[in-house]
């Protein structure tokens, strides 16, 4: 060590001896009662002196002092132990040393909150946090991509740009984000471009610009090729069938121009379609990913395959003559397999011990990870503290012991549950979405991101208030908005308007459903391609509310657009809804035969992708709309209600059961060969039933019509108190529809 | 008196150095009362300015001769000695000198830390140790009005060195109001001064040193026609100063007005052969002339004058580099910058030179290194953008040629770049090129890559009415420069076919004959032209 090394070394070593003996006299005189502190940035034991500090500290709750004595020890010896990796001085406190060890499992941490809930990290506090610490190091770039995450989760365009494009520029691809694991000289001096291109990508992605996306993509696919970066390359098609998954595009053709272009990579002259190009992409992302030992990718394209098969059905890409087998049928199997597969990332991690560092990559920015695990136990933050105390599912969790499996494999795992919960969902088994968003929910609710476990929180609320209705799902919506604020969250926003929508257009508050419906819209972006989904359910919703308001040429407008836009970008699942849609408006518009080959067809889609809740409520619809075309019809509708009942009772939620209950009785009454003096009880059991859920969903229409029902049976029973009865409420409901009261707080609850 | 002439140099040498020497014109200020006030009476055309104030000193005796030690000492640079012996002393001057001195001392310190601990080049994390002090005590004594416009300049800088640019923004327009003479204090001010927003905003007093201040903020902030305004009015009462032609020549060369500041340099030379302040901005506009023997007659004068300047040590440098020998060039950059780390240019030259020796992470870091010193610096966030398209990445590399054109945006060459990024192999993206290249063509694109480009692509689109169009005026603006090429030639082939095939045979005759004029397989074409 040179001279004026030892020197430093010396001068420094004294000067924090006698510091940190002083700053608790400090402590203990000045009543530095605030205990404010840059959590574990600053040491848990010396007071942070300047005022200024409490500004950037804002964020953070005071930490508790456990383990004051011990920590500090460790801490002095770490320090001098990393002597020669950098000497950090804090500027506020110039005798107090960090090693960069321990600089970096900080920025792990704030890495991790950022990820888990960037809502819980005020933007511009925590920038100054950063610049403050890339003023005391300015070597230390990871500084700048925390930073540009920091912007990313925040919306700031331009910053996380800037961010991105200033920390590749630094670090020179050095420290890249995989190079940890495997930094052979020869990656140094290539350099590791290929990785900011694949944060570009990523970037653009986030911010919805598909191609722009799809070029930085498409660059990082030839720099890592160029490169000989395999694991790399495998990220990237990752990345790219992500994209390719999430925004809608009609096809690629225009948007890669390049003769690089990914249809020609693949080998096939022709061009394809972008759901073949999203199945070839991601099969040889697994392939790759499976030879280089990649586990969370492996995890990762297997999920993205079970979303892929759940959706799709998978056609062979080239098909020899016309004897060549075409199965056009989704199957479960293989979804099931996929997430079967998906979640032996667990497994796998505990076998071989594997250190996730390098496979995670850029989904769940854990490149970090594996640094905190072993620095992690004194360093644990406040915010993770906090967490502990708000998190009810974490009592198990002792915050001083790292967890043994990083966040980022129990994340990979828990997301398995989630799609699986989805997955039931599409192929309508109410109790296994319930069981399976449960699991989720207790098990992995504390590595999940915020927005993950918003939705398995979505999942469960939507599951009330299809069972036990909407008072219900509003408290359980109260409790779910206390722990994410609906501002921050989408998922949650979302509900919230799904649910007020529902119940305004069966209290048939028409304006109101319009209002939300117009919410809807504007929540989207503009840019088409973009927001797909939530584009198509606001036009679904739309539809449904002119439904309601019987203008059912402009529902039918509505639709027909939706169901050529779902056509254009193959959502073919949400066209089963569509065509459904579209023949519930014909049979409400009296026009039953125009209505059978849109019920036909939905029916054919939901078979053909599973959808066997879809397809009983289609079978429904047929029924109703057989009925419709006169009493001779009674017969035949009544075998194909009886059809869908199973599925239904079993799985469906009130309003499905009251509408299978209500036809059922409308068969049996229309049936000219049916006495109802006979068999009374196969008319008025159902339809009481069907006034029970009715009543639970403030769903006044169909309230009247079940009352209505049931007071033509007591009629022709002779039982005149009950007709009454059942005339009374029937007014009432149809009084109520007609006169919606105190429109002003139905948007509250 | 310190007018700009004399301290312009502290604008772009080191901060030790011009810190020393306001602190020196202080005292002579001091010693020969009267003159600013018979200065501050010079009426400029037609404005009415504020008459100087003249800041009430302390009585000489208090603690004269302290001061006069202290001073002694301060110039010998020992500072810490000079601040010792002022202890206690509470007249204004003294705490300035000893705050001061502090300062300065802390300053010295935090350099010897940095190359202790990085080596010259490295970003340190040194601060400067005096600063909680400081401002803790200038701030005291702000509070209590016991400051003078020195004290307060001294406040600004620490303020700054802080990070608290907004209070040391105030603090210097309230020490150049009191004191307009104090150069050092304009120039930290203008350094502060990131948007032209930020510069109206000021709370300036009217006075002509102000009209100094606005025109070098306005070069700075590249509002090049208001700058050159200011300093031609300044020029006409100021009419000798050398100052002010150099800064002129400046503006023009940042102009691209090249010949005429080589003549403004060149008449500078003749009158002041020793000048080293402002040459390095003549050596680069040699170099972009090309103009080897002046380069050399330059570098060898500046490197007898004072060879350890960083203006010299640039100027070398791109001596060197204009005869093709970068590692030297790279050599002489990396002096420079090791004298005046701050040094813009010399990073982002120092960038071009590693471009050239091909070690692209060097040349990165370089140009990032100038990004972030100045992120107003076009040619840097161009040459990052050229660098990472050389690396094949012409999408990653658009970002900055984004931000380049976006800084320049009537510079046809950032645009050039990107829509050759646009039509590259990889991208193809072809409207957009077209579009770049227009906005090029619009902005004076002395290169003439635009308008061949712009024919070459339409035509590519098959839109060969707009093709025709841009090879026209292709060729015209060829014939005008009396230039001829390839260029020339394929816009003529072009032509001759497109009117040949909508029937404007004259025409069309009329190119094949210019055509037949050179020699090569174009040649015959022409004549199987003229023929069918």
């Amino acid at each position: 060590m040179a001279f004026e090394g030892v020197c430093h070394l010396l001068a420094n070593l004294v000067e924090y001896c006698n510091s940190s003996e002083t700053s608790y006299d400090f402590a203990e005189d000045e009543a530095f009662n605030s205990e404010i502190e840059m959590s574990n940035f600053m040491d848990a034991n010396i007071h942070v002196r300047d005022a200024i500090f409490d500004k950037y500290s804002k964020g953070y709750a005071p930490e508790s002092h456990m383990g004051e004595g011990s920590s500090s020890l460790v801490h002095a010896s770490t320090s001098l132990h990393d002597f020669d990796e950098g000497i950090f001085k804090a500027e506020d406190n110039p005798d107090c040393l960090r090693s960069r060890w321990q600089l970096e499992a900080y920025l792990n941490q704030q890495a991790d909150i950022l990820e888990k809930d960037p809502s819980l990290v005020p933007l511009n506090s925590f920038n100054a946090t950063m610049s403050q610490l890339q003023a005391l190091a300015p070597e230390l770039h990871r500084v700048q991509f925390l930073q540009y995450l920091n912007a990313l989760t925040h919306d700031d365009y331009i910053a996380a740009l800037d961010n991105l494009h200033r920390y590749f520029d630094y670090s020179a691809g050095m420290q890249g984000i995989f190079s940890r694991s495997s930094s052979s000289f020869q990656d140094i001096i290539v350099g590791k471009y290929e990785s900011a291109l694949l944060c570009l990508g990523n970037l653009h992605c986030y911010f919805g610009h598909p191609k722009k996306a799809l070029e930085a993509f498409t660059e990082a696919v030839r720099v890592s090729q160029m490169n000989n970066d395999d694991s790399c390359l495998a990220y990237i098609l990752g990345a790219i069938s992500n994209l390719l998954s999430k925004i809608g595009m009609s096809s690629t053709i225009g948007t890669i121009g390049s003769p690089y272009s990914l249809g020609n990579n693949i080998g096939l002259g022709t061009p394809l379609s972008i759901q073949q190009q999203l199945l070839v992409l991601l099969k040889r992302s697994l392939k790759r990913a499976d030879t280089l030992k990649l586990t969370s990718l492996v995890s990762f394209d297997h999920l993205s395959l079970a979303k892929f098969d759940l959706k799709h059905v998978q056609r062979p890409l080239v098909s020899f003559g016309p004897n060549a087998y075409t199965k056009l049928r989704t199957c479960p199997a293989d979804v099931c397999k996929n997430l079967r597969l998906s979640s032996h990332v667990l497994t796998d991690f505990g076998v071989d011990g594997l250190s996730a560092s390098s496979d995670n990559g850029s989904f769940s920015t854990s490149w970090l990870r594996n640094l905190s695990a072993a620095s992690n136990s004194w360093c644990s933050s406040s915010t993770k503290s906090r967490k502990v105390l708000t998190n009810d599912f974490d009592n198990f969790h002792f915050h001083a012991q790292p967890s043994p499996i990083p966040a980022a494999v129990l994340q990979l795992a828990g997301s398995a549950y989630l799609l699986r919960a989805t997955a039931w969902e599409h192929y309508g088994s109410a109790p296994m979405v319930r069981m399976n968003s449960l699991v989720y929910a207790t098990c992995f609710a504390d590595a999940a991101s915020s927005s993950e476990l918003s939705l398995a929180y979505v999942k469960l609320i939507q599951h009330l208030a299809a069972f036990k209705g909407y008072s219900a799902a509003f408290s359980a919506l109260k409790l779910a908005e206390e722990k994410f604020p609906s501002t921050a969250n989408s998922h949650i926003q979302l509900l919230k308007m799904q649910l007020l929508h529902e119940r305004a257009l069966h209290r048939g508050q028409l304006k109101i459903a319009q209002q939300i419906c117009d919410e809807f819209g504007v929540l989207s972006s503009s840019v088409s391609g973009v927001d797909i989904e939530l584009k198509t359910e606001a036009s679904l919703r739309h539809a449904r509310t002119l439904l309601a308001a019987k203008q059912f040429s402009q529902a039918a407008n509505v639709a027909n657009s939706l169901f050529s836009t779902c056509y254009k970008y193959n959502m073919q699942v949400e066209n089963a809804n569509v065509l459904l849609l579209l023949a519930e408006i014909h049979k409400n518009s009296d026009n039953a035969v125009l209505g059978l080959p849109y019920a036909l067809a939905s029916q054919s889609f939901c078979k053909s992708f599973n959808l066997d809740l879809l397809e009983a409520s289609a079978t429904l619809t047929l029924a109703e709309l057989w009925l419709a075309l006169g009493s001779t019809h009674a017969k035949r509708a009544l075998s194909l209600a009886c059809q869908s009942l199973p599925m239904i009772l079993g799985h469906g939620g009130m309003e499905l059961r009251a509408r299978a209950h209500i036809v059922l009785a409308k068969c049996h009454l229309s049936d000219p060969k049916f006495k109802v003096t006979e068999d009374p009880c196969s008319v008025l059991d159902p339809l009481n039933q069907a006034v029970e859920d009715l009543q639970v969903l403030e769903y006044h229409e169909m309230a009247a019509e079940a009352y209505y029902l049931k007071a033509l049976v007591y009629n022709n029973l002779g039982k005149l108190d009950e007709r009454e009865e059942a005339a009374a409420s029937f007014r009432e409901h149809t009084i109520a529809l007609e006169n919606p009261y105190n429109e002003a707080d139905s948007l509250s609850y | 008196m310190d007018t700009p002439s004399l301290s312009g140099s502290a604008a772009s040498g080191g901060r030790l150095l011009h810190l020393h020497r306001s602190g020196g014109s202080s005292f002579r200020r001091r010693l020969r009362p009267g003159g600013g006030a018979s200065e501050a009476g010079t009426p400029l055309g037609g404005v009415s300015y504020v008459s100087t104030p003249i800041p009430d000193d302390d009585a000489f005796d208090v603690g004269a001769d302290k001061y006069l030690l202290a001073k002694t000492y301060f110039d010998c640079r020992e500072y810490r000695r000079a601040a010792h012996v002022l202890r206690g002393q509470a007249g204004r001057k003294a705490v300035f000198l000893r705050c001061y001195a502090l300062y300065t001392a802390g300053e010295k310190r935090k350099e010897e830390e940095t190359i202790e601990l990085e080596g010259s080049l490295g970003k340190s994390n040194a601060i400067n140790q005096e600063l909680v002090a400081l401002e803790r005590e200038l701030s005291t004594h702000r509070r209590t009005g016991a400051i003078d416009s020195f004290g307060l300049y001294l406040y600004g800088i620490v303020l700054r060195d802080k990070d608290c640019e907004g209070l040391a923004r105030t603090v210097l327009v309230e020490s150049v109001n009191s004191y307009p003479w104090n150069w050092s204090a304009w120039l930290e001010l203008q350094s502060l001064c990131t948007s032209s927003d930020i510069l109206n905003n000021l709370n300036l007093k009217n006075h002509w040193m102000k009209d100094f201040f606005l025109a070098s903020a306005h070069l700075e902030l590249k509002m090049h026609e208001e700058a050159l305004k200011r300093y031609e009015c300044l020029m006409r009462v100021f009419r000798c100063s050398d100052y002010i032609q150099a800064q002129i020549a400046t503006v023009q060369y940042s102009m691209r007005d090249l010949d005429e500041a080589d003549m403004i340099f060149e008449e500078l030379l003749r009158t002041d052969p020793f000048r080293v302040d402002s040459m390095d901005v003549y050596s680069n506009l040699l170099y972009a002339k090309e103009s080897s023997t002046a380069l050399s007659f330059l570098a060898h004068r500046v490197f007898l004058t004072d060879k350890y300047r960083p203006e010299s040590c640039c100027i070398i440098a791109n001596y060197y580099s204009l005869k093709g020998q970068h590692e030297k060039s790279v050599l002489y950059f990396q002096r420079a910058l090791k004298l005046n780390r701050k040094y813009l240019s010399a990073w982002t030259l120092m960038g071009h030179e590693f471009v050239e020796l091909k070690n692209t992470p060097a040349a990165i870091d370089a140009y990032r290194r100038a990004v972030d010193i100045n992120p107003r610096d076009y040619r840097a966030w161009y040459g990052l953008g050229q660098i990472y398209e050389m690396m094949g990445m012409p999408f990653y590399g658009l970002y900055y040629f984004r931000k380049s054109s976006y800084l320049q945006p009537n510079d046809a060459r950032p645009w050039n770049a990107m829509a050759q990024c646009y039509e590259s192999d990889q991208l193809q993206m072809i409207e957009e090129a077209i579009k770049c290249y227009e906005r090029s063509a619009n902005s004076n694109d002395t290169e003439g890559i635009a308008l061949h480009q712009l024919g070459k692509l339409h035509s590519m689109l098959g839109q060969s009415e707009e093709a025709a169009f841009y090879y026209k005026k292709d060729l015209e603006r060829i014939e005008a420069e009396e230039r001829q090429g390839q260029n020339f030639v394929e816009a003529l082939l072009f032509l001759a076919k497109y009117c040949k095939n909508i029937g404007r045979f004259e025409e069309a005759e009329l190119y094949c004959t210019k055509l037949l004029d050179y020699t090569g397989p174009e040649n015959e074409t022409a004549k199987i032209f003229c023929k069918g």
